[in-house]
């Protein structure tokens, strides 16, 4: 297979390609209509190349949770940077590479990966990823500090990009946050395709937040698939801020009765950004509950696309299912581009979905002047308060905080 | 909710098709099969000029190029293409000098219809033009709107008659190659209805078109052109049926409106085509292209409620292109049975301060399958532009679906979109509060649902509001009791 | 004219109703009074045949079976039930559901449909009776009214369909006490020898503007007590913790 400038996708040498059957999507992909096409023909996947310096600097940017913490660098587990001694009782954490030794709760996530591919990135990264990281939580086990796993994408000139995997299972009535960031070492052009399993037995309780800041020449193509079996909650948050292309797509499948899933983000682009969520939630179980809130601020020529699904099978009676997107446009370049949907196939159930595309209110920024601020710092004010709705809902001052500095809005 | 009411709900479905009816007509059909001597002969029949037959050609070209389009959420077997004929008339079609003319059996057909053609039979303000297989059989009304200066006439008339007119504005809004359907229907088109209002006219009396197909193995492919000049006014209702048969048959038309500035066309549609069994055998397929351009000022207000058809793949359109110029789409769409229906709109702002409204009412019984997919696009230049959509769908019975597609595109930061929807079932308390007045349980169901579709009912002509009720109570009547 | 005998009722296997009996005479009122949890409201969607109960016993109005009816059917044998919570029905005017409801019952009953001209003047007088605005019957049934609009409607229904018996399932509540008094006359004013009344509510300042012929006590799915309407003023001063425990349910009574 090549890409559209003749660059060759590098698989794995072993013969297993299952990329080598699917072509790069397109603008007539309807999960894949607002990307930046051309800029993804230049990636050229490969496995991770070897030894790479990481400056220390880039990990003082990252937030500081004093839990325990999995570098990630181009895909693979960096023990050196990792800070894995003395996990709490009842966290495993496998370094990938092999050495999960077959562990029994790895199993659901084999049979996720049995599932068809959904698109050429997701076959690349079966493909080239390995194990991955897996963070496994025991029945009934509480783990306080948060697990921080943080993907560091240091791109080479050929191959320039790379897969990376997690794996997450929280057991029967355990409760725990894992945070995944992704930064940047350096800014060369590349990008990162990270998927990330996560299977929540009876139960289980997780909060899952992902921070994506990476150099403006690269790209993220992040995709989360969450199995949720009976009663368990999940409470997910992403943070789509850098990169060239930010791109979150996760699947949630409530596959238990009386699951709770609830996601929100906060797209923030700037310059010629294209930050993209493809949030799914798929109610297959009765008695499940899904939320869906995302914001998005787009400035400059930035884009941003939302395309989120309430999708309710058959059987999945008594659903409860809400979604909404509000986008704030900053600039005359900037554009939004944002598609709500809803595939119901049960009765007895209740959904809604709504979408906002608009600009600053000229009545709130008026009334901020007359009270003396300058028209810049009235629009400050009302983006900040805008995107707060998202970030003060995260727990963690740690990560709070980061994103106030992330966003430029320190006001505390 | 209850097995009983489950059970009475999923009986809906079962409901019967007045219009099942053919009438025996002396028909001219072509035989099947589409080739370059298919566009040819339907010309020569027509007797059309050399411009019209090379564009039709072009059409047919295209339209050889391209691809039926499957993004819709459609199951749809295979169509072939070559086993329709693509031209039906009835025979007698005679050069008529007055309605009395009109061959008795055609006159008893819209009659059942309770189309009457007698024009002092008719309501007094709306004027017909109806269409039977291929072929526009008689125009009602036509000396009273002559003297208010509206042309109101079969296309075929149109293209003898006022060719420059014809000539100027087909295709300007939907171009040859639009799209699969289209490009079918500029090659073999038939005939359809042609209106053009003058500077400033307000059109005296409603206009409308009957559409009927009534041999089998026919496509049917009419065309509508509307062009209202500037400061004029005229508001135009369609009507569909067709015969009970086990085929399907494919109907793909294509309407074009053109509002000049300041001008308005309202235009609605009550579709009502054979929606096929209840095991799905027959029914219309129904691909149309409905698109309006709006200049300054003006405004093209689509209304439509779709009950029949076994497929539906409709999306009437506005490119607001003049400032200030407005767009809307009322729609209530019902499948039950095993109906397919895949319908919403576009709405392509171009202009400063233009507007438009989307309310789109779905309902879905049986085994049918509701989907509304609508564009709301925000071009750079539409300068404070607004949208508001609302789109409710109603699931009634666990065999069903209800999907919402919207796609919000933006360009311009001072432009305004709001889309809300929701999906729900009729509450059972609504159902027991309205018995517990004494109503019936299917009565209850049917003026719940009426209500579900008030927003948009209200939108429509008196006479079609009311037809429009009736034909969601027909449709959703059921084996309650 | 209503006779109800060792009525039971549940749901999902919950009993809520214990063989209530009870026999309300041609042009009398009742008042049954419980505290929350009581089964008053469960009592008022019995007889009104709301589906989802277990129901055992008998119930005849005007020696006619009840229970064997649907809910359309004992509306047009003379049963009104005034909802605690009036359902909103969007998009149905409320002049043409109060006309086809009505034309509905008179169909069953074998009587001619009311003309549209006749129809509007009996809704005038039923508005004057509840002092509502003519633009009242133009509007959606219930939807986006007050509580007070939704409690007036119901009165306005009642007064329209001339019922035989009228249960009100909590009438008074949420009400402001100018509502209160527009209700309460509007009931007053449909009190007739051939029209019998269950007032259902769990105090008794309604039945300051009401007065009933009988009041009952309803504890545990049971009349507990019945008496003239000094019971009303009795419950007002002691609470119905008198009449819970001796039923050994003290604890359960709250809101008193």
């Amino acid at each position: 297979m090549t890409t559209a400038t003749g660059t060759p996708i590098t698989t794995r040498t072993d013969g297993n390609d299952p990329a080598g059957a699917m072509p790069l999507p397109t603008r007539r992909d309807e999960a894949w209509r607002y990307a930046p096409h051309r800029d993804l023909a230049r990636l050229a996947f490969g496995p991770a190349p070897q030894a790479v310096d990481v400056p220390a600097d880039v990990l003082a940017g990252i937030p500081q949770l004093g839990g325990p913490l999995v570098v990630m660098v181009n895909g693979v587990v960096d023990s050196e940077l990792s800070q894995l001694e003395s996990l709490p009782a009842g966290l495993t954490v496998h370094p990938g590479g092999g050495a999960d030794g077959g562990d029994s709760r790895l199993a659901p996530h084999t049979e996720l990966d049995a599932a068809a591919p959904v698109d050429a990135y997701d076959a690349l990264n079966r493909s080239l990823s390995g194990n991955g990281v897996s963070v496994l939580v025991d029945a009934g086990e509480q783990i306080d500090p948060p697990i921080h796993v943080a993907h560091l994408l240091h791109p080479g000139d050929a191959p320039n990009a790379v897969c990376g995997r997690v794996r997450i299972t929280l057991g029967e009535a355990s409760a725990a946050t894992v945070v995944e960031t992704h930064v940047s070492v350096g800014d060369l052009a590349g990008g990162a395709s990270v998927r990330t399993s996560i299977v929540l037995e009876a139960d289980a309780t997780l909060e899952h937040l992902v921070l994506q800041d990476l150099s403006a020449q690269q790209m993220l193509l992040a995709r989360i698939e969450v199995n949720q079996h009976p009663r368990s909650r999940l409470r997910a948050r992403s943070f789509n801020l850098g990169g060239r292309y930010g791109r979150i797509a996760s699947q949630v499948d409530l596959v238990g009765e009386g699951a709770e899933a609830d996601l929100a983000g906060l797209y923030s682009g700037s310059g010629d950004q294209v930050l993209d969520q493809q949030p799914t939630v798929v109610h297959r179980a009765p008695g499940c509950t899904s939320r869906q809130a995302y914001r998005g601020v787009l400035d400059d020529s930035s884009t941003g696309v939302f395309s989120g699904g309430i999708d309710v099978r058959p059987g999945a009676d008594g659903t409860d299912a809400r979604q909404s997107n509000d986008n704030l446009l900053l600039s005359r370049q900037a554009e939004v581009d944002t598609q709500p949907r809803l595939e119901i196939l049960a009765d007895d159930i209740a959904c809604q979905h709504g979408a906002t595309v608009g600009q600053l209110d000229p009545t709130a920024l008026f009334y901020l002047r007359t009270r003396g601020m300058t028209e810049d710092e009235a629009g400050r004010v009302l983006v900040n308060a805008f995107a707060d709705q998202v970030v003060e809902e995260v727990r963690h001052d740690a990560v709070r905080d980061w994103l106030s500095r992330r966003l430029g809005h320190d006001h505390d | 909710m209850s097995g009983m009411l489950r059970e009475e709900l999923e009986g809906l479905a079962e409901a019967g098709y007045e219009f099942g009816f053919s009438t025996e007509l002396d028909t001219d059909i072509a035989p099947p099969g589409l080739t370059e001597d298919t566009v040819r002969l339907i010309a020569a029949k027509k007797n059309e000029p050399d411009w019209l037959l090379e564009w039709r050609l072009a059409a047919f070209e295209a339209w050889q190029q391209m691809d039926e389009p499957d993004w819709a959420k459609l199951d749809i077997s295979p169509i072939d293409y070559q086993a329709i004929s693509y031209w039906a008339a009835p025979t007698k079609k005679p050069q008529l000098d007055s309605l009395d003319e009109v061959d008795p059996d055609i006159r008893d057909m819209f009659d059942k219809l309770g189309i009457p053609l007698h024009e002092q039979k008719m309501l007094s303000n709306v004027a017909v033009d109806a269409i039977v297989d291929s072929v526009s059989v008689t125009t009602t009304f036509k000396e009273t709107l002559a003297e208010a200066g509206v042309i109101f006439c079969s296309f075929s008339e149109a293209v003898r008659d006022y060719p420059d007119l014809v000539r100027e504005h087909l295709g300007s809004v939907v171009p040859v190659r639009d799209n699969f359907f289209a490009a079918l229907n500029s090659a073999v088109f038939s005939d359809g209805s042609f209106c053009y209002v003058p500077k400033g006219v307000r059109c005296p009396m409603e206009l409308s078109t009957y559409f009927r197909i009534n041999s089998e193995n026919t496509g049917q492919f009419e065309r509508t052109l509307i062009v209202a000049e500037d400061d004029s006014h005229v508001s135009y209702l369609e009507g569909c049926t067709a015969p009970q048969r086990d085929e399907n048959q494919l109907h793909a038309a294509v309407v074009e409106l053109v509002a000049k500035d300041r001008a308005e066309i309202k235009y609605s549609t009550v579709q009502n085509w054979y929606p096929g069994d209840e095991n799905g055998v027959g029914g219309i397929y129904n691909f149309v292209t409905k698109r309006g351009r709006a200049l300054e000022d003006a405004k093209i207000s689509w209304t439509q409620v779709e009950t029949g058809s076994a497929i539906t793949w409709k999306y009437p359109s506005v490119i607001l292109q003049g400032d200030r110029s407005v767009g809307e789409f009322y729609s209530v769409a019902l499948s039950s049975k095993v109906q397919q229906a895949d319908t919403g709109t576009k709405m392509v702002h171009i202009g400063s301060d233009t507007t438009s409204s989307i309310v789109s009412k779905g309902i879905s019984a049986g085994r049918g399958q509701n989907t509304y997919r609508g564009l709301v696009k925000m071009l750079r230049s539409a300068e404070n532009a607004r949208n508001y959509t609302q789109c409710d769908s109603l699931l009634l019975g666990s065999d069903c679906g209800a999907h919402t597609v919207p796609y919000i595109e933006v360009k311009n930061p001072t432009a305004q979109v709001e889309h809300e929807a929701s999906t729900s079932t009729v509450g059972e308390d609504q159902l027991y509060y309205s018995r517990q007045r004494g109503l019936s349980e299917e009565d209850a169901m049917a003026m719940i649902v009426n209500g579900f579709c008030r927003e948009v009912f209200n939108e429509l002509p008196m006479e079609f509001a009311v037809e429009a009720q009736r034909l969601l109570s027909v449709s959703l009547e059921g084996s309650v009791g | 004219m209503l006779e109800v005998t060792n009525l039971n009722a549940s749901i999902d296997g919950n009993r809520i109703l214990n063989g209530i009996d009870l026999s309300v005479g041609s042009g009398e009122v009742h008042a049954v009074m419980g505290p929350n949890g009581s089964g008053k409201s469960t009592f008022a969607h019995v007889l009104a045949g709301r589906e989802g109960y277990e129901v055992t016993g008998s119930v005849a109005l005007d020696g006619a079976d009840l229970l064997e009816m649907e809910p359309e059917e004992r509306a047009a044998a003379g049963l009104f039930l005034g909802f605690q919570y009036p359902v909103e029905i969007p998009g149905v005017n409320n002049m043409y559901f109060l006309r086809t409801a009505l034309n509905s019952v008179r169909r069953a009953r074998g009587e001619d449909e009311i003309s549209a001209r006749e129809f509007l003047a009996v809704a005038r007088e039923a508005m004057a009776l509840v002092e509502m605005k003519p633009d009242f019957l133009e509007r959606s049934v219930n939807a986006g009214f007050s509580g007070g609009e939704k409690k007036r409607n119901e009165i306005l229904q009642m007064a329209v369909m001339q019922p035989r018996l009228a249960v009100l399932d909590e009438t008074d509540s949420g009400l402001d006490i100018d509502a209160l008094r527009v209700v309460a006359s509007g009931v007053e004013a449909l009190r007739g020898p051939d029209r019998s009344m269950i007032v259902i509510t769990h105090y008794q300042r309604l039945l300051e503007h009401i007065r009933p012929d009988v009041v009952h006590v309803l504890v545990d799915g049971r009349i507990v007590e019945s008496g003239d309407h000094t019971l009303a003023l009795h419950l007002e001063e002691h609470g119905y913790r008198d009449f819970g425990e001796q039923d050994g349910a003290g604890q359960r009574l709250s809101g008193v």
